[in-house]
């Protein structure tokens, strides 16, 4: 079998690429818009064309709990969830994040209630970004595929051993269907490599307690570990984005981040996910009429792309920050982070931030532009 | 860029021929998304998805606010369509076998098949709907000639299966030599 262009919709692209990245274990319970992801990988689990044990669980609690020990077991794993979902596995969110599982987990972002809605923004995912999870967002259903599979090889290099999230929006990734090129399955798995020698393996053989009471010296050495391998994160995910550039002939920026336009603008538009690629569209219409624009799209959250982030505000005179979720109290999350960069580093460049698209609110790149243009 | 806007009603299978359309797009070399919209949709109640083709990669994830193109699979929603938001030069294409009284006068580029008899004779019928969808590309490559029938005609194949695509594909083909299009 080789590579296959086909159409498909953001979820489908997730099952596709771990249908091919072959977890040992898969355990996951539906929520909208994350549910097609699941259904298609209970069916080829059934048809016998994927090799895995597909636990049904009760509630969302349970699919990461399961995946958890599984991988604390010595197996690949994968699940998927949404909004209400994330939320009601928040306390394996952060366990699985602190025990360093290597596990992968999908989230269809979808925002949260109430009022009850089912379209997307950020608000579920950006909720667990102290968790201790690598998250990438990603801007069509091309990179949803390329991610998934990256995921596994970042999260299982001995180095990092630090859980992903790949993260896609709900409906406008999840259920849009586009073209997709779906490498080679056997050129997949050897890109990611088997997992027969985990990071972590319990053999009842040789009984051992984990998650027991540790005193806050061991505690703080333990999160120290953490964020030293967030830190390490940055360069793996560059390499793997690298190497993956090398073998299937796609790339995401460095990695981290992706620029798009002249070096040094007026205004640089920052933004995560769709919207960043929306913005994309802003920058050529905004270019046509003269003016010196240019955008970033930052690709993971976690960890967050510091360094470039300096060398963009450096070259750059002035940033637009859009946020798709926010921290009531506060503000949008891009633009906290953006914000305690520049000022750790004495970085003087102004900061102008906007929150759209909150609840599945559409953003046209008309509304960026103008934006833009205001702020100019 | 290319934009379409279809209108449909809940369970006649919209959002597939949606899908099948922009994978013929993609066939045919063209970038192309198919947008299912969604919300509190039920059987029967109208629903409504975008396709957009382009000859360069596609970076809007918008619906379709001001399409080149509409296409009604059920003519009893033409009263729904906002003609004004349509393209000037775009096809309005109709599952009718005759211009509906909506339309006349407005000067717009009608394109019209009794797509509900085609598939009706063909037995396109479930759960009490019949299937325009799949029925209607053909109508959409007669009038538009975006895209050509054996890009529409593999996507069937692709998307419906050896079993069911046969009498999909002859729907298409029917629409295709039966579409009619005139100035309203």
């Amino acid at each position: 079998m080789a590579e296959e262009v086909v159409m498909l919709t953001g979820n489908h692209s997730v099952s596709e690429a771990v249908k091919r990245v072959k977890p040992d274990v898969i355990a996951a319970y539906p929520i909208t818009p994350q549910t097609a992801i699941i259904e298609y990988l209970s069916r080829v689990v059934d048809s016998g064309e994927l090799d895995s044990h597909f636990i049904r669980v009760e509630s969302e609690h349970s699919a990461l709990a399961a995946v958890a020990g599984a991988s604390w077991a010595g197996a690949r794993t994968f699940t998927a969830t949404s909004s209400q979902g994330l939320l009601y596995m928040g306390e394996w969110v952060f366990w699985t994040g602190y025990a360093r599982l290597p596990v992968v987990m999908a989230v269809v972002n979808r925002c949260l209630a109430p009022g009850w809605s089912i379209w997307v923004d950020l608000q579920d995912s950006m909720a667990f970004r102290d968790a201790g999870w690598i998250q990438i967002y990603n801007k069509n259903n091309q990179e949803v595929f390329d991610t998934t599979i990256q995921s596994y090889k970042i999260a299982e290099s001995k180095d990092i051993a630090l859980p992903v999230m790949p993260c896609l929006d709900g409906f406008v990734l999840s259920h849009t269907s586009s073209k997709v090129i779906l490498s080679d399955p056997e050129e997949v798995y050897n890109f990611v490599g088997d997992y027969s020698d985990p990071i972590i393996e319990i053999d009842t053989g040789k009984p051992f307690a984990y998650g027991s009471i540790v005193m806050p010296d061991k505690y703080n050495k333990d999160r120290k570990d953490l964020m030293e391998a967030m830190e390490r994160a940055k360069a793996k995910i560059k390499a793997v984005n690298k190497e993956f550039s090398e073998t299937f002939g796609r790339s995401y920026g460095n990695g981290l981040i992706e620029k798009y336009g002249d070096d040094d603008a007026d205004l640089t538009i920052v933004g995560i996910g769709t919207l960043a690629d929306e913005t994309q569209q802003a920058i050529d219409m905004l270019t046509s009429e003269g003016l010196k624009v240019n955008s970033v799209r930052v690709r993971t959250f976690r960890p967050f792309p510091t360094e470039d982030i300096i060398d963009i505000a450096k070259k750059n005179h002035k940033l637009l920050v859009i946020d798709r979720s926010v921290s009531f109290g506060h503000e949008g999350h891009l633009q906290m982070e953006i914000e305690s960069v520049l000022k750790r580093n004495n970085i003087d460049t102004p900061v102008i931030g906007k929150v759209m698209g909150l609840g599945g609110e559409d953003v046209p790149y008309t509304r960026i532009a103008k934006a833009a243009r205001e702020n100019l | 860029m290319i934009e379409l806007l279809q209108i449909s009603r809940g369970g006649s299978g919209g959002v597939t021929g949606a899908k099948i359309l922009a994978e013929a797009a993609m066939y045919e070399g063209l970038d192309s998304q198919a947008i299912p919209k969604y919300g509190a949709e039920r059987r029967g109640a109208k629903v409504e998805a975008y396709v957009r083709f382009d000859s360069s990669p596609i970076r809007i994830h918008s619906p379709v606010y001001n399409p080149t193109h509409a296409m009604v699979l059920d003519s009893s929603l033409i009263k729904a369509l906002e003609i004004d938001k349509v393209s000037k030069d775009g096809i309005i294409m109709i599952n009718s076998s005759h211009i509906p009284d909506f339309l006349k006068g407005t000067n717009r580029k009608v394109a019209y098949v009794d797509a509900t008899s085609i598939s009706k004779e063909l037995g396109l019928v479930v759960s009490g709907f019949t299937l325009t969808n799949v029925t209607m590309l053909g109508c959409f490559a007669k009038a538009t000639g975006i895209i050509k029938m054996e890009n529409i005609e593999k996507a069937i194949e692709k998307t419906l299966g050896a079993k069911i695509a046969p009498k999909n594909i002859e729907a298409a083909r029917r629409a295709y030599e039966q579409t009619k299009v005139e100035t309203a």
